[in-house]
């Protein structure tokens, strides 16, 4: 007979059943397990695996859609342009947010304007560009204020517009059938004197106003 | 056709000027398609006989044009084995992984493929693949940016010297955490191969929580037999092999 046998024999029922049960509890536990070390390697790793890449230690600017938006002209710090180093740099640039408006109807051309279009063989889908200088404004900034504000709240259809601050000229873009209407546009609101000049790619000056 | 060595002709440089160009173009067409930045800083542009985005930020565009300044000497002197185009949530972590594994022969055998405009024709593939991408994409998370990790052929700080061409742009080695997507699923994009250079470019997009924790409530719950539930999870990882493949 076992040394568990004897103990249960010397033992009143109750204390059996106790005993039995604790035994029982005791065997049915789960085998202590060695948890086994990590494992590191004898032999020398391939560098190939484990090579990391390498990248700019600077981070890519950020520019949030809230900034490019929200438009301040009173404010001199404009937020489209801070990046992490929080640095302002003026607006050189306004483009036209088509999304925010359908495009409408363009007016009509006039005839002398159709004349031109067709004696150059021009398509009207082709981008022309307006240009303002100093001569036609008494102050560049203030012209290129209000025109930023025009184009972004889309009252210029299919424009961009650029400045060039060196040249002291203001650019705009815009496609070939809408020119007349922006043109007309640039010299009433922005209160443009003298002649503005038109002009498209390879050809230079086409039409002025 | 004639056979000629690397460095006749400085074929290093003529493809590290084709590919730069490229990677301008793509990376641009990256963060319009993936949204990394307001589309509003983006105008249309024709490269390549195609319609591409091109940012017009000043900032954003001269962060690019000193990325690629720097890779450049690495892609001339075949260096350069990986261009990923990191976008990264806003804790830093990898969403997606726009990778462009470039090989280069070391013999290169003139024929009418190595004509510029064959090449060219070639990359316009790639354009119009990123440029559909979004389709099988889901959108990414709000407030993401972007990074460019260059894997280089020998150890990284073997080539630190090569990049660091821009006093005020360094370059490091980047951390563990950028490079490692877990929970991912692969989608080959597009790849070509010409005379001058292979290239291939294969997107990495990292699989949203939401979809993991669907797709395991599934088929815990439909599978109550456990042999069954991993020959499905096989099977379904095949399905979705192949359907990558496929696009």
């Amino acid at each position: 007979m076992s040394e568990n046998a004897k103990n249960i024999s010397f033992c009143s029922l109750p204390d059996q059943l106790s005993c039995l049960l604790e035994r029982t509890e005791k065997l049915l536990k789960p085998f202590t397990c060695r948890s086994p070390p990590a494992f590191s390697p004898w032999f020398p790793i391939s560098t190939a695996a484990h090579r990391l890449p390498i990248r700019p230690a600077k981070p890519a600017p950020v520019i949030t859609s809230g900034d490019f938006l929200a438009d301040d002209p009173k404010s001199n710090k404009d937020p489209l342009f801070m990046d992490r180093d929080a640095s302002p740099i003026r607006r050189s640039w306004s483009v036209f947010t088509q999304r925010r408006v359908l495009l409408q109807n363009p007016q009509s051309l006039s005839r002398q304007f159709d004349h031109m279009v067709s004696v150059h063989g021009l398509h009207l889908r082709q981008r022309a560009k307006w240009v303002i200088t100093q001569d036609n404004c008494g102050d560049i900034e203030k012209v290129w204020r209000s025109l930023s504000r025009s184009v972004q709240s889309s009252r210029l259809p299919t424009c961009n517009a650029n400045i060039q601050r060196e040249r002291a000229e203001i650019w705009v873009f815009c496609d070939l059938l809408y020119s007349e209407q922006v043109g007309r546009h640039l010299k009433d609101e922005l209160k443009l004197v003298g002649r503005v000049s038109l002009s498209v790619h390879k050809l230079g000056n086409i039409f002025s106003m | 056709m004639t056979t000629l060595t690397r460095q006749d002709l400085n074929f290093g440089q003529v493809v590290a000027d084709i590919l730069c160009e490229f990677l301008e173009v793509a990376i641009h067409l990256i963060l319009y398609v993936r949204e990394v930045y307001p589309s509003g800083i983006f105008q249309k542009k024709k490269k390549y006989n195609v319609p591409v985005q091109m940012s017009c930020h000043p900032g954003l565009n001269q962060y690019i044009q000193d990325t690629l300044h720097c890779i450049k000497p690495l892609i001339e002197k075949n260096d350069a084995e990986k261009v990923v185009v990191v976008i990264m949530d806003k804790e830093h972590h990898p969403v997606e992984r726009f990778v462009f594994e470039i090989s280069q022969p070391p013999v290169v055998s003139i024929s009418a493929e190595t004509l510029l405009s064959h090449v060219e024709q070639l990359l316009r593939a790639f354009i119009l693949k990123i440029s559909v991408c979004d389709a099988v994409l889901n959108n990414n998370p709000p407030g993401c940016s972007f990074t460019v990790l260059v894997h280089t052929r020998e150890a990284a700080t073997r080539n630190m010297e090569k990049v660091q061409v821009i006093k005020d742009f360094p370059w490091i080695v980047a951390d563990e955490q950028e490079v490692q997507m877990k929970e991912s699923r692969l989608i080959p994009l597009k790849s070509m191969t010409s005379d001058i250079v292979k290239v291939s470019l294969k997107l990495w997009k990292v699989l949203t929580r939401p979809v993991l924790c669907v797709l395991l409530n599934y088929l815990v719950v439909s599978y109550s037999n456990t042999s069954a539930f991993f020959v499905h999870l096989s099977q379904m990882q095949l399905y979705v092999e192949e359907r990558a493949q496929k696009t």
